[in-house]
């Protein structure tokens, strides 16, 4: 057969695979009965299983299959709200159990997330009366990666996913146990269904019978559903309205148990020192120098696990003498081959980088040259962002036991089945021998997307004879090792034509992050060649605005630094970029900020109604006493918009924030009062990182080590943040991350309205101007 | 050695020269204070000493021979929870929660103090770090608890 002959047929037979594959139905995500759950943690066997993700107890508590990590978002409360809606009972009587490894609990929702559309594309605008049909290339696209994304059933914490991807599954496991259970009351007594009621787990029928789930379940059970319907919008007790948290209590009294906080009879505790060049290696140590320490139980040599860096481990009866002997020990550190990592030639090679390369395209709409050709004036600017720690205040940690060719796992994790995996790798087991509990997350920001720390553990573990051992970095560890926020470089320009109309043109640099976390942690995946990633342009190609022309592309470097997701990832700093660039827009136009955005959003009535929405709430335009100034910011990110208005004032020449007002729609809510917290604490994140947030690398070495010189904001300097909600009976977008990326822009948009100074930079500095 | 810990005599054996933090934690398994920077800076490991908030981990065991300490886990009493830990609860004050024990016993010496704090005592007395940025429901939460304002965190998400 000739080559091409072959190669045609070889695609032909791929392509009828891949036809066959797509006419199939998608893989249910309920689960079903018959399979014993959850495959992990310990699990409460005295239940009555219904799917893959419901149980219901002899009392009639429900016990929901938990995939999950809880790392300060809510997920766990607004996941049980979820499920407590649909069968009726008081929140409080779900309980969870962390779920296993099968592929049902994969984050479909947050892999469809991760295309590359222009959301204005992605919206369904039928909600509002106006059809509007998606571009094919978004239906085939959202349903093709959900099809696999189900067959893949990869199970992570991240792009403020999880209640998106829960909202129908969840609901729908949990009317479909409802239903079974109203089928057996009305089988077992002989009365029809539509006759029964349900209130707080109890069924019952005027006539008297009266049961709760618990009685029934083992016989529903066996009953089938019949037809399941969700509960209508206006007949939901719980959706939409605030309740308290399930985990607070816990939190408040101590006992609330943290990866840090895992105890185990017999538990020894390590402490790590990785070199301090970033993907440097350890030559010679002198262990017996620090063996005789008291306490002191043995040292071992780590590799460079998954991105991380080479080091090694002191293991001792407490951390605090492990970590004495651990900074005590004498060791010949190698620099990388390539040579020591610099932050500053970085900025300059990304510089360079915007000049000479073309990068690829993520976004082109119109004819850039008819408005470049009647151009009256062209505005430019080059916009710049530095490396980033996620410092999550519960510093990397994980706790292993590996006995009698089987590894437990003790982890706060956003990844479980990488955590398992990786701990395979390293002890040399099935996956099917590795039980993992993941604990709550101390914070999580995206950081515990990564399995490092977890191979560390392991294989310190190999070294313990069967005793458990629980591995915590210091947080000079933890600042100087971590997989940053890429530094970024932007160049932004704008040619407006007589009538105001714009053609504006983008271009960044930096790192790519997904190809090089897929590198180290679903190798499977990893492509021979880096595809476009989504998450370094996000930000900057899918804004709302309804400029004449525009185009947006990425220059993808490869610089060496490991960098990961952070907080809200490419939105972080491109909101920054796109939204700074807005104001000096307006600026330039003569037009207030507001007003010359408001004109932009004519296809965009979502947006119109978040901007407007922050606006009238902050009193925008009203005065403000002397010395205080405004600035508005407007951003999407992870399938919900917020607009942000920032109230600053200058006290000792450095910025003093009072107020922010957000105004957010992220489709129906689950729970205001949380959606409310994540608006809080995403400003404060937002605004440590604006003020102070700054990683350099020199020769190798992360300068900052601690908190005394990686800044936070603390209690006396943070804002006052109003939360205000804009009502929506769409899908729920996410909460987690959205608040984070307008803060930035907001806030340097403020600074120059307050001082004439357009910072460029972050963190913004006023005297370095 | 003998600690006064939670109102009991407790005996340990430790290094004298180990920061208490870690008796607690890793000798006594009282994991409710936490570690989070080891230099006194983030106050996560924050207990009382003699009614004073301690940044336990800069601290050596040494130094506490012989003094009251509280923790945490002695804050409120089962089914009794202090009323600052009420207010945390009605102002849903956490959010990872890592922080909290710290800030908890930040405030609780704070209020022994100072019963009706101002914004400006606030403010110089809660200089703990919170990542998730709890600030604000942490300011509201006191005054709810010294009886300064009522409270209403939740009533405040508008929906």
């Amino acid at each position: 057969m000739k080559r091409r002959a072959w190669l045609l047929s070889a695609a032909g037979a791929a392509g009828a695979l891949v036809v066959g594959w797509c006419l199939l139905p998608a893989r249910s995500r309920l689960g079903i009965a018959a399979r014993p759950w959850p495959a992990s943690g310990e699990p409460d066997l005295t239940g009555v299983v219904f799917n893959g993700w419901i149980k219901i107890k002899a009392d009639g508590g429900v016990v929901l299959a938990m995939p999950r990590s809880e790392m300060g978002q809510g997920v766990h409360t607004a996941l049980a709200m979820l499920v407590a809606e649909e069968l009726d009972v008081p929140l409080q009587r779900v309980s969870l159990e962390q779920a296993g490894a099968d592929t049902i609990y994969g984050n479909v929702a947050m892999l469809v997330g991760s295309l590359p559309f222009h959301p204005l594309e992605v919206d369904d605008y039928a909600a509002e009366g106006a059809p509007k049909v998606r571009p094919a290339k978004v239906r085939v696209g959202e349903w093709m990666m959900g099809k696999l994304a189900r067959e893949l059933g990869i199970n992570a914490t991240g792009g403020s996913s999880s209640v998106a991807d829960a909202w129908e599954v969840l609901r729908t496991a949990a009317a479909t146990a409802r239903a079974s259970l109203l089928g057996a009351a009305s089988l077992d007594w002989k009365l029809p269904v539509d006759e029964l009621s349900v209130k707080n787990g109890v069924i019952s029928h005027p006539s008297g019978p009266s049961a709760h789930y618990g009685e029934l379940a083992k016989f529903a059970a066996v009953t089938p559903p019949g037809e399941v319907i969700l509960k209508s919008r206006k007949d939901w007790k719980l959706i939409g309205r605030s309740a308290p948290r399930l985990d607070t209590p816990a939190k408040v009294d101590g006992t609330a148990v943290f990866g840090l906080d895992v105890r185990l009879p017999g538990m020894l505790y390590a402490a790590i020192r990785l070199c301090p060049m970033l993907g440097g290696s350890a030559g010679a140590i002198q262990a017996n120098a620090v063996l005789s320490q008291p306490g002191v139980e043995r040292l071992v040599r780590l590799p460079a696990y998954a991105g991380s860096t080479a080091g090694l481990a002191v293991v001792g009866k407490t951390w605090w003498q492990a970590q004495r002997a651990a900074l005590a020990v004498p060791v010949e550190w190698q620099q990388r081959p390539a040579g020591g990592l610099d932050s500053r030639k970085i900025e300059k090679t990304l510089e360079t980088a915007l000049e000479r390369e073309e990068g690829y395209a993520f976004y082109i709409k119109g004819d850039a040259g008819k408005v470049e050709a009647g151009a009256v004036r062209k505005v430019e600017a080059l916009y710049r962002a530095p490396y980033l720690a996620h410092a999550a205040l519960e510093p990397m940690n994980c706790t292993a036991q590996v006995k009698e060719g089987k590894v437990w796992l003790w982890a706060p994790t956003q990844v479980p089945q990488m955590a398992v995996a990786v701990a395979a790798r390293v002890a040399g087991v099935a996956p099917e021998d590795v039980h993992l509990t993941v604990t709550l997350l101390g914070g999580g920001f995206g950081r515990r997307l990564e399995v490092d720390c977890v191979a560390q553990a392991v294989r310190v573990a190999l070294e313990c004879g069967g005793r458990p051992v629980q591995l915590i970095w210091s947080r000079e560890e933890d600042t100087t090792h971590d997989f940053y926020r890429p530094m970024q470089v932007a160049r932004l320009s704008a040619a407006v034509g007589p009538e105001g109309q714009i053609n504006l043109t983008i271009k960044s640099a930096g790192d790519a992050i997904t190809p090089r976390w897929l590198e180290r942690n679903l190798p499977a995946l990893a492509g021979p060649v880096d595809t476009p990633d989504k998450s370094a342009a996000e930000g900057l190609f899918d804004l709302p605005y309804g400029f004449a022309s525009q185009k947006m592309s990425h220059v993808a470097t490869r610089s060496g630094v490991p960098v990961g997701y952070w907080r809200s990832v490419g939105h972080s700093q491109n909101a920054f970029f796109s939204e700074s660039f807005m104001d000096e827009l307006a600026w330039d136009a003569k037009q207030d900020p507001l007003a010359f955005r408001r004109s932009l959003l004519a296809d965009a009535p979502r947006h119109l109604a978040v901007l407007d929405l922050a606006a009238s709430k902050a009193g925008w335009g009203s005065a403000l006493p002397a010395g205080r100034a405004r600035g508005i910011a407007l951003h999407e990110a992870f399938g919900s918009i917020v607009a942000q208005v920032v109230e600053v004032s200058l006290l000792n020449g450095t910025p003093r924030v009072h107020r922010v007002v957000c105004a957010v729609d992220c489709g129906t809510v689950i729970n205001p009062g949380m959606v409310a917290q994540q608006m809080e604490g995403s400003v404060i994140f937002a605004l440590s990182a604006a003020l102070h947030g700054q990683i350099d690398i020199e020769d190798g070495v992360v300068r900052q080590k601690n908190f005394p010189q990686y800044k936070m904001v603390g209690l006396a300097q943070s804002p006052l943040v109003e939360t205000h909600l804009v009502p929506s009976e769409r899908a729920p977008g996410g909460a987690g991350e959205p608040g984070v990326p307008p803060l930035a822009p907001a806030l340097a948009n403020a600074l120059f309205s307050l001082t004439g100074k357009r910072l460029r930079a972050l963190p913004l500095v006023l005297d370095s101007a | 050695m003998e600690l006064q810990i939670n109102g009991r005599t407790v005996q340990a054996d430790a290094d004298p020269g180990m920061p208490l933090l870690w008796l607690l934690r890793d000798v006594l398994n009282m994991t409710g204070t936490k570690y989070g920077c080891g230099v006194a800076a983030c106050g996560a490991c924050t207990v009382r000493v003699d009614g004073e908030a301690v940044r336990s981990c800069s601290i050596p065991v040494s130094a506490v021979i012989g003094k009251r300490i509280q923790t945490i886990e002695a804050l409120g009493a089962p089914g009794k929870p202090h009323a600052l830990q009420a207010a945390w609860i009605s102002e849903q004050v956490p959010q990872c929660g890592y922080c909290q024990s710290g800030m908890l016993m930040a405030a609780a010496a704070l209020l022994d103090k100072t019963p009706k704090p101002t914004d400006a005592d606030i403010d110089a007395a809660m200089t703990n770090i919170c990542r998730c940025g709890t600030y604000q429901r942490i300011r509201v939460a006191i005054k709810r608890a010294a009886g300064v304002v009522p409270g209403g965190a939740m009533k405040k998400a508008k929906a």
